[in-house]
This record gives C-alpha cells, sequence and structure tokens, in this order.
C-alpha cells in the first residue's frame, strides 16, 4: 500500500512508452495521444507517491535513494510535460517515458525505508535545497540529451537525404539546438548552485566544505564538462551536431555521478556504508 | 421503391483534358442545371460538383434503372455532348460504389495529385450551393456530412496530404526542417535566371525579410530584385551573402563550380556555425558536392528535391491504403443508415398481409359464394382486390413519404405494431381470424 502511487505511476509510465512506441511502429499521421495520457496519468500518480512519501516522512522526501531517483523522474517528466506545448512532436515522449520509465524501476530496486530516527542531518532545509537543484540540473541535462540524440539523427537523414518518416516524425534542427541552448545556462547554473549549497552545507555540518569525497570529486569532473560545453558554445561558438554530441556525453558523466558513483565508489553520499558520514544522496 | 444514391460524373481517369473542359457546369451558376435535374422523374435530391479534374452529379433517386439516362441526357444537353460521347466519358455509380465514390473524392483520394487539399473546400463549396438552391435533402445531407467527417479521419489519422511532393514544397519543407521558422530566414540569390525565380517565389511567401539577389550581371539582378522586391548585390559580394544567407539557391550558368568547400568553410565561420540550406538547381552543378559535407551545410541539388517529392508520393500512396479502410468504414456505416431508412419492408409486409386475409376470408366463405358463376365470382375477387388496395393506399403513401421524415423510425415502428407485422406469426392469425387484437 505504501507504494501504491508509485506503481501506478510505473505501470502508466510503462504504458505511456508502449504507446509511443505503437505510434512509432504503425501510425504517422494520428497525434500519440494513448502515450501522451498515460504520461500525464503517470506523471499524476507519481506527484500524489511523492506527496504520499512526504506525508509518510514528515519532511521533504529526498532523503533515500529511492526518494532521489524518484524526484529526478518525477522532474524530467515534469519538464517534458512543459517543452510538449512548445514543441509537439511525439517522438520527445518516446525517449522521455521510457527513461522515466527505467529509473522508477531502477527505484524501486532501491532502499525506501526511512531509518528511525531520521539522522539530524537530514532534517534540515540544507536537504531539499541542495538535492533540488542537484537534481532539477540533472533533468535538464537529461532531456538536452535526449535532444542530443534526435539532432545527431535528424541531421543525419538531412545529411545523407533520406527524407522518410522518421525525418517527419522527428523536429526541426533548429528546435533541437534551441533546446539545447536554453537549457544549458539553466542546467549548468542549477548544477553549480548545486555544488555550492551541498559544500555550504557539509560546511555547517562537519565544517569542513570539500572533502575530495568520491561524489564530490565526479560532481566537479562534471561540472568541468559543462563549463567546457558552456565555453564552446559562447565563446567558439559550438552549436548543432557538436553541441549535441557534448550534451550526450556530459549526460553519461551525470547519470554516473548520480547512480554510479555511490554504488561503486562509495562516500558520504552513500547509505550503505560508513553510517557516521550518513548523508543525502544527490550530487 | 427504395431509396438510392448515385454518382453520375467524369474525372481526370474517364476523359480528357478537352471534354473536361467542355463539361463544367458553368451555367449552373444560377442554379438552372440543378433545378432541371431535380425535376427528373425519381430524382429527389442534387448536388452538382465541378472542379478542373472532375464534374460529376449527385443524387438521391427512387428509380436506380433510368434516372441514369435522364441524367445524362440534361447533362450532355447543357453541355453539348451527343450520346456516344455520353457513354464513353460518363462513370455511373450507384448506392454503395457511388457513395465509397462520394467519400474518396471528399478525402482526396480519387484526386490527381494525391493528398491535394482543396478538393474538400470545392465540395463543401459544392454542397452549399446546391443546399442554397434547397436541392438537396436528409439522404444527401447526410451523405455530404459523413463525407466531411471521413475526410477529417483520413486528415487525422493518415498521412495521405502530409509529404509534401512538389519540389518547391520540398525545398520548403526541408528549410522549416534545418531552419525551424522561416519568418525570419535570409534568403539569397545566386543567379537571376527564371528557375531560381521560380524556386524562390514559394520559399518567399514565407520569408518576410526581402530576398538578395546577386548575378553576374548587375543590371539583371537590379531587375529581379525589382520584381521580387528584394536587393541586388554585385557578384563580387558572394562571400558576404554566404555569410548572412540562411538559404542559399543558386542557378548560374557557370561552368565550374562557384562554391567549392573552402570558399563556405570561411563563410560558416563567419556565420558562426548557423546552419545553411543551400538549394543548387544549376546545371552542370554551381556548388561542389564536397560542400555538403562541411557541419552545419545542408546541400541539395535539384536531383536531391525531386527524389525526395518521388518518396513522398510513395508515402502518400502508402497511406491512402490506410485510408481506404477508414472509407470503407464509414461506407458500410452509411450504408446501413440508408437500410434503416427504407420502408419497403414494412409495406411489402403489410400488403403481403392484406392480401393473406383477403384470401383467407374468400376461402372461408367458399361454401356460400359456390352458387356464384365464374364471373360473378370473378368480381367479388375484384372487389375485395380494390377494397384492401383502397385501405391500404393512405398508410402506404405515408410510409414511403416518412422515409426520410427524422420520425421515420418511429413512424415504421407503429406501422409494424397496428399491423402486427413484426411479431404477428401465421398460426396466430388463423387462431383470431381477421381481428387481429392491438398491444
Amino acid at each position: 500500500m505504501d507504494l501504491l502511487f508509485f506503481k501506478i505511476a510505473i505501470v502508466l509510465y510503462l504504458g505511456a512508452s508502449l504507446g509511443y512506441l505503437i505510434f512509432l511502429i504503425i501510425s504517422s499521421g494520428a497525434q500519440p495521444w494513448i502515450g501522451f495520457w498515460c504520461a500525464v496519468g503517470g506523471f499524476a500518480a507519481h506527484s500524489l507517491s511523492i506527496l504520499h512519501r512526504a506525508i509518510f516522512s514528515g519532511f521533504v522526501p529526498l532523503a533515500t535513494p529511492f526518494d532521489a531517483v524518484s524526484f529526478f523522474s518525477w522532474i524530467t517528466v515534469g519538464l517534458f510535460l512543459m517543452i510538449r506545448y512548445r514543441d509537439p512532436s511525439p517522438i520527445f515522449g518516446s525517449i522521455v517515458t521510457p527513461l522515466a520509465a527505467s529509473l522508477l524501476l531502477y527505484a524501486s530496486t532501491l532502499s525506501y525505508q526511512i531509518r528511525e530516527p531520521i539522522v539530524p542531518i537530514l532534517k534540515t532545509w540544507w536537504l531539499p535545497i541542495h538535492v533540488v537543484l542537484a537534481i532539477a540540473g540533472n533533468a535538464i541535462f537529461a532531456l538536452m540529451a535526449t535532444g542530443g540524440l534526435m539532432y545527431i539523427v535528424q541531421e543525419r537523414l538531412i545529411k545523407t537525404k533520406r527524407i522518410g518518416r522518421l525525418h517527419h516524425l522527428l523536429p526541426s534542427l533548429e528546435t533541437l539546438d534551441t533546446l539545447n541552448r536554453h537549457g544549458l545556462p539553466f542546467g549548468f547554473f542549477l548544477l553549480t548552485i548545486g555544488i555550492i549549497s551541498g559544500a555550504l552545507w557539509a560546511g555547517s555540518v562537519w565544517g569542513f566544505y570539500w572533502s575530495w569525497d568520491p561524489k564530490e570529486t565526479w560532481s566537479l569532473i562534471t561540472w568541468l564538462a559543462y563549463a567546457v560545453m558552456v565555453h564552446q558554445r559562447v565563446v567558439l561558438g559550438w552549436r548543432g551536431r557538436r553541441a549535441a554530441v557534448l550534451a550526450i556525453l556530459g549526460f553519461g558523466l551525470v547519470m554516473f555521478t548520480f547512480v554510479g558513483v555511490s554504488a561503486l565508489l562509495g562516500g558520504h553520499h552513500a547509505f550503505d556504508n560508513r553510517p557516521r558520514f550518513m548523508g543525502p544522496l544527490g550530487l | 421503391m427504395s431509396l438510392h444514391v448515385m454518382v453520375v460524373g467524369l474525372n481526370h481517369m474517364t476523359a480528357p483534358v478537352e471534354i473536361r473542359e467542355q463539361v463544367t457546369f458553368a451555367r449552373d451558376n444560377d442554379g438552372s442545371i440543378t433545378r432541371s435535374l431535380l425535376r427528373l422523374d425519381g430524382v429527389e435530391e442534387v448536388i452538382v460538383l465541378s472542379t478542373c479534374n472532375r464534374a460529376e452529379v449527385i443524387v438521391m433517386t427512387v428509380d436506380l434503372e433510368t434516372a441514369a439516362d435522364r441524367i445524362l441526357g440534361v447533362v450532355g444537353e447543357a453541355h453539348g455532348l451527343d450520346e456516344a460521347r455520353r457513354r464513353e466519358f460518363f462513370y455511373v455509380k450507384p448506392d454503395a460504389d457511388a457513395v465509397r465514390h462520394v467519400f474518396r473524392v471528399t478525402a482526396s483520394l480519387d484526386s490527381m495529385v494525391l493528398g491535394e487539399p482543396q478538393i474538400l473546400g470545392q465540395v463543401k463549396d459544392s454542397y452549399r450551393h446546391s443546399s442554397l438552391l434547397n436541392a438537396t435533402g436528409p439522404v444527401l445531407n447526410r451523405l455530404m456530412h459523413r463525407a466531411f467527417f471521413t475526410a477529417k479521419r483520413v486528415r487525422n489519422e493518415t498521412g495521405v496530404g502530409k509529404a509534401a511532393i512538389s519540389v518547391a514544397y520540398v525545398a520548403v519543407e526541408l528549410a522549416r526542417k534545418i531552419l525551424g521558422d522561416l519568418t525570419d530566414k535570409r534568403v539569397l540569390l545566386v543567379g537571376a535566371g527564371e528557375m531560381a525565380e521560380l524556386a524562390a517565389r514559394h520559399l518567399m511567401s514565407q520569408v518576410s525579410r526581402p530576398v538578395t539577389i546577386l548575378n553576374r550581371t548587375y543590371d539583371t539582378a537590379c531587375a529581379l530584385a525589382v520584381q521580387l522586391c528584394g536587393a541586388a548585390i554585385p557578384m563580387e559580394e558572394l562571400d558576404v551573402g554566404l555569410a548572412e544567407a540562411d538559404v542559399v539557391i543558386t542557378s548560374t550558368g557557370s561552368r565550374e563550380p562557384i562554391i567549392q568547400p573552402d570558399r563556405m568553410r570561411v563563410a560558416m565561420r563567419r556565420r558562426r556555425n548557423r546552419p545553411v540550406f543551400v538549394i543548387d538547381i544549376a546545371m552542370p552543378r554551381d556548388v561542389d558536392p564536397q560542400v555538403n559535407d562541411i557541419d552545419g551545410v545542408y546541400l541539395y541539388n535539384i536531383d536531391d528535391l525531386q527524389s525526395v517529392a518521388q518518396e513522398n508520393l510513395g508515402e502518400r500512396r502508402q497511406e491512402a491504403i490506410r485510408a481506404e479502410k477508414i472509407v470503407n468504414e464509414e461506407v458500410a456505416k452509411f450504408m446501413a443508415w440508408t437500410k434503416s431508412l427504407d420502408a419497403a419492408p414494412t409495406i411489402v409486409a403489410l400488403k403481403d398481409k392484406l392480401e393473406e386475409i383477403r384470401i383467407r376470408e374468400l376461402a372461408r366463405l367458399n361454401g356460400k359464394l359456390s352458387g356464384l358463376s365464374p364471373e360473378e365470382r370473378e368480381t367479388v375477387e375484384a372487389i375485395t382486390r380494390s377494397i384492401i388496395n383502397k385501405i391500404a393506399h393512405d398508410p402506404i403513401t405515408f410510409l414511403r413519404r416518412s422515409g426520410i421524415s427524422p420520425k421515420r423510425n418511429v413512424y415504421l415502428d407503429v406501422a409494424q405494431k397496428i399491423f402486427r407485422l413484426n411479431g404477428g406469426l401465421p398460426e396466430e392469425f388463423s387462431r383470431h381470424g381477421i381481428e387481429t387484437e392491438e398491444e
């Protein structure tokens, strides 16, 4: 019962993925309303699930890996539903909804038990500030990578003059590059203050701001990667295909930092070892 | 005596252009042809449809066999076609074929250019014209509304009208896929030939900025610039033009390519890698094919555009198969509706029943009538027949007329109940004699 809404959300996201898949395979003219409404329903159930977790834990529901991954997926779908009104091309959904579904499936393998009593360092407003900023940044990077992937495919199709159904389904290069152009500063800004807020939080709890914990190190590497991206875009005028490739590579780093580091390298963002350093998951 | 939809007409597949030019229903502007069709025996509703590729009469008739000839007569007379030519070029489609034809025409599946969007508007205009003349009734009204609905379904559920199939549209569509919204984009014409002008005109309707024209002879460029409300620049300014333009159309008579990869690379640096769509319609080519390998440059020549158009046409044909399925569904629905309209089975059942009663009553009284001579006997037969015909006449006329009124189902239902046409089993009649009970 405690994860009922969460399970509904998984089912609906899977339904949406299937709906979009069917749309891609058979239909070409009709709007993929099944996928879209499943995604909307999934997002609603997902929102209820997060609300339920908040009531259940009595605080911002971000203190477990389960909640962090779930929240990441939630923001990504939310952003997708928002930009859908700017660019109604349905193919976006066929990438975002499977991503959301697989993130939730991954989350369901993670621990969602909130340890009692909650570690004091998690009972602070630094938690939502740090985690929400970092995860919102990740969600923007996820959409940028999605757009980047579509850009590369669309660009290839136009260059090689294969103007078929896929070409018609994909948004214009301009639209996809605009996504990259607008997403980059937002994402980079959120990542930056996400890292700074983490450092300030660490400073307020432990007295030192930076301890080269693996998550911190990889966050810094990710930050540098996106800083390079901003530089190439603003100073050298990189755009289009190169910007798309960078967005995909950058998101690879983001995902590694987000889910890979805790699992593989430990550190005080991880929950399972070194209980003394029990800290929030997130970047 | 049941209702039939029928189409009599010709189109680009059955008649050559001279005939199509001749049969235009041009004189129907005042409704005279529609009215004379409506006056024909057995023709109850008329729509006259005329486009550049077809001339058709859609009617609702109660007399399928002879109405076609009479309609052909009127149409032929109006356009001066003799009997033989009428037979040669016109098709006559009855019932489901006619309905399917109307649906296919409206959904642009029967068009010369498959999926072209104008036909829907033309059909709508014709329908409006006919209904203003009071020439349409319940059947054709419903037929046309179902046709519009079918066309809408085809448009929404298939890609029949989607992909561009003319070179000019393909170019505009590609430009949109590369550059997004075109209103604030810059177009550069290299070469002021007629071809360039043709190619540019369509693109220019999408672009609000003035087009820039560049030509070896500056005066020609200026002349075209005046025509297109654009600006002319001399050939030496090509590099500046390339750095600024988002769409470049080349059509010079140069023997050597005038845009080489190096030149384009420099231009791309100057334009900070903003993408550019280059359309080369010159022969021999004005743009080195290797230019296409430069990041952000999308080069299409006229053959490329043509093959895209060809491929898109194939795609439309694929989609048309799906559209035919939708049409078939809608035809089946419409035919089911016309069947429900049909008063004929009820009328037949009523006549049969009355005749049965007459024969049974005569048989019952056979003993008392045995003294009659054959002539007298014949008179009795005639009298009884005449009585039931007189009784039946008004109800039958009423049912026939009510066949197309909105309350027809109620009327048919009541008639069947009053005369016990539905549940009235033969045994029941024999038990109760002629005193059929009312429920």
